[in-house]
């Protein structure tokens, strides 16, 4: 579904990603984990071309990502993002949020939108806060609804940037668990999370980055279990000893 | 000050009408009101300009903008009350002159304004529009602009204020607004300077701060719409996920 073949990309003479070769299958939940600086949000943002690359090739069912000459608006209706910071529109309800792209970018009739916005909302568990706006909402609520926003094109592919990471503790389950539903219904998903028992419960790989590099890949089973890189042992005894 | 404002209040609000021109406060709402009608699309499509990517739109409107910033608005009334006519070779009316020279202006304050509120906004913002598949003009209509006018409405408002005070310039090339309707009461009086220049400026207290005032209230309304009263039966007892 999502091909990286020898990416790589540089800020300045800093090597961000060093040639990244890998797959994701369809229907297929990609756990990406790291120290921080890794690389990790890095190549997940080249996915949907919010972050360019200099060398290399990334396909997503076959399109060319970066190719020039590619209708990126488009093609980026059939990628969810959702981001760290939410980054809900503070000026729209909830359900304004969900329904802009359907409308704006899709041009369907608002009615259609506003049925299946709803439908998405219910699906999040948040159809009761539909008119609420975006400061109304608890951290949760709010990444919960971006994943809302970003299902409403109906992407094949969605993409989790640390969704997790601005949470308060205790709204990081809820979050988790549309996740989990989202992977039940065979959605092809790539997240970057510090969310280890997710990627133990729900993930199909585990990829393992540092310093740019792709170290190591593997079943969660085997990453927790049996890392084969030193990097990735020590990484998961640092995880463990907090 | 009673017996002015008895005798004379008439030829300040609105001139000579309609024996004669408008004049008076009603000709200085009308300059405010088309200056800054006109400014207001003119300074987003600068400030618009100023950010584009292309350099083909920065550099000139940056240009103009500093250019603008950089000179009295005296001078630029000047310049265009003495230039223009030589220019186009023929007349033209105070007036226009007046009006064109505060559109320019304005908007040269006013493209500053937008696109600091346009930079000010957080990167995500259009990170998420653009990921959602919206152009960068969409992007720039339905999250951006209206984001950035809204969190400038109180730079905005005291703009508008200004330009109020601003069209008093009218009175070095003799348009009919407040400031020269008072001018012709003193010269008509002309022992009692003192009172029609403290009855001048009250007029234009009174303006402006009811103006400021009123921009108050409708910033608050809109913020209190934001955050909103949470009826209490929304609570998390309903909430299907945190329950599952």
């Amino acid at each position: 579904m999502i091909r990286f073949s020898k990416v790589n990309k540089w800020y300045g003479k800093y090597h961000a990603l060093v040639d990244i070769s890998q797959d994701v299958g369809k229907g297929e939940v990609v756990v990406v984990c790291g120290p921080s600086g890794s690389g990790k949000s890095t190549l997940i943002r080249t996915v949907n071309r919010l972050e360019e690359i200099q060398d290399g090739q990334i396909t997503l069912n076959g399109t060319q990502v970066h190719d020039k000459s590619l209708d990126l608006n488009q093609f980026r209706t059939k990628v969810g993002f959702v981001f760290q910071q939410f980054n809900l529109f503070p000026h729209m309800s909830a359900i304004e949020n969900v329904c802009l792209a359907p409308t704006k970018v899709a041009g369907r009739s608002r009615n259609e939108a506003l049925e299946r916005g709803m439908a998405l909302l219910e699906r999040v568990g948040l159809a009761h806060k539909a008119s609420s706006y975006p400061q109304q909402l608890s951290g949760g609520q709010q990444q919960r609804v971006a994943i809302a926003r970003a299902l409403a094109m109906e992407p094949p592919v969605m993409l989790f940037d640390e969704p997790t990471s601005a949470l308060d503790p205790e709204m990081v389950g809820e979050v988790l668990n549309v996740m989990k539903s989202l992977a039940r219904d065979g959605m092809t998903m790539m997240c970057v999370t510090h969310e280890m028992n997710f990627a133990r419960e729900v993930a199909d790989k585990v990829w393992f980055m540092d310093h740019g590099q792709l170290v190591e890949t593997g079943t969660p089973a085997a990453f927790f279990s049996n890392p084969t890189s030193d990097r990735a042992r020590r990484f998961l005894s640092d995880l463990r000893s907090h | 000050m009673g017996e002015i404002l008895s005798t004379h209040l008439p030829s300040l609000l609105i001139g000579q009408y309609p024996n004669g021109p408008l004049g008076g406060l009603a000709l200085t709402l009308i300059l405010s009101v088309l200056g800054l009608g006109l400014a207001f699309p003119l300074g987003i499509g600068l400030a618009l300009c100023r950010i584009a990517p292309y350099a083909v739109l920065r550099v000139p409107s940056t240009i103009v903008v500093y250019v603008v910033r950089g000179v009295p608005l005296v001078m630029l009334v000047f310049w265009s009350y003495f230039l223009v006519p030589t220019l186009i070779g023929q007349a033209v009316s105070a007036f226009t002159t007046l009006v064109v020279t505060l559109v320019i202006y304005q908007a040269a304050y006013m493209s500053e304004i937008v696109r600091a509120g346009i930079e000010s906004l957080p990167r995500g913002q259009t990170e998420a529009a653009r990921s959602l598949g919206m152009s960068y003009g969409r992007t720039m209509r339905s999250i951006l602009l209206p984001q950035a006018l809204y969190n400038m409405l109180p730079s905005l408002i005291s703009q508008f204020v200004s330009t109020i005070k601003e069209t008093s310039i009218g009175y070095v090339i003799s348009v009919h607004e407040l400031t020269y309707s008072a001018g012709q009461v003193n010269s008509a009086l002309l022992t009692k300077p003192l009172q029609v220049f403290a009855t001048l400026s009250l007029i234009y207290f009174v303006v402006c701060f009811a103006l400021t005032r009123c921009a108050h209230a409708v910033d608050g309304r809109i913020t209190r719409r934001r955050a909103g009263v949470t009826p209490l039966v929304e609570s998390k007892v309903h909430d299907p996920v945190l329950q599952g």
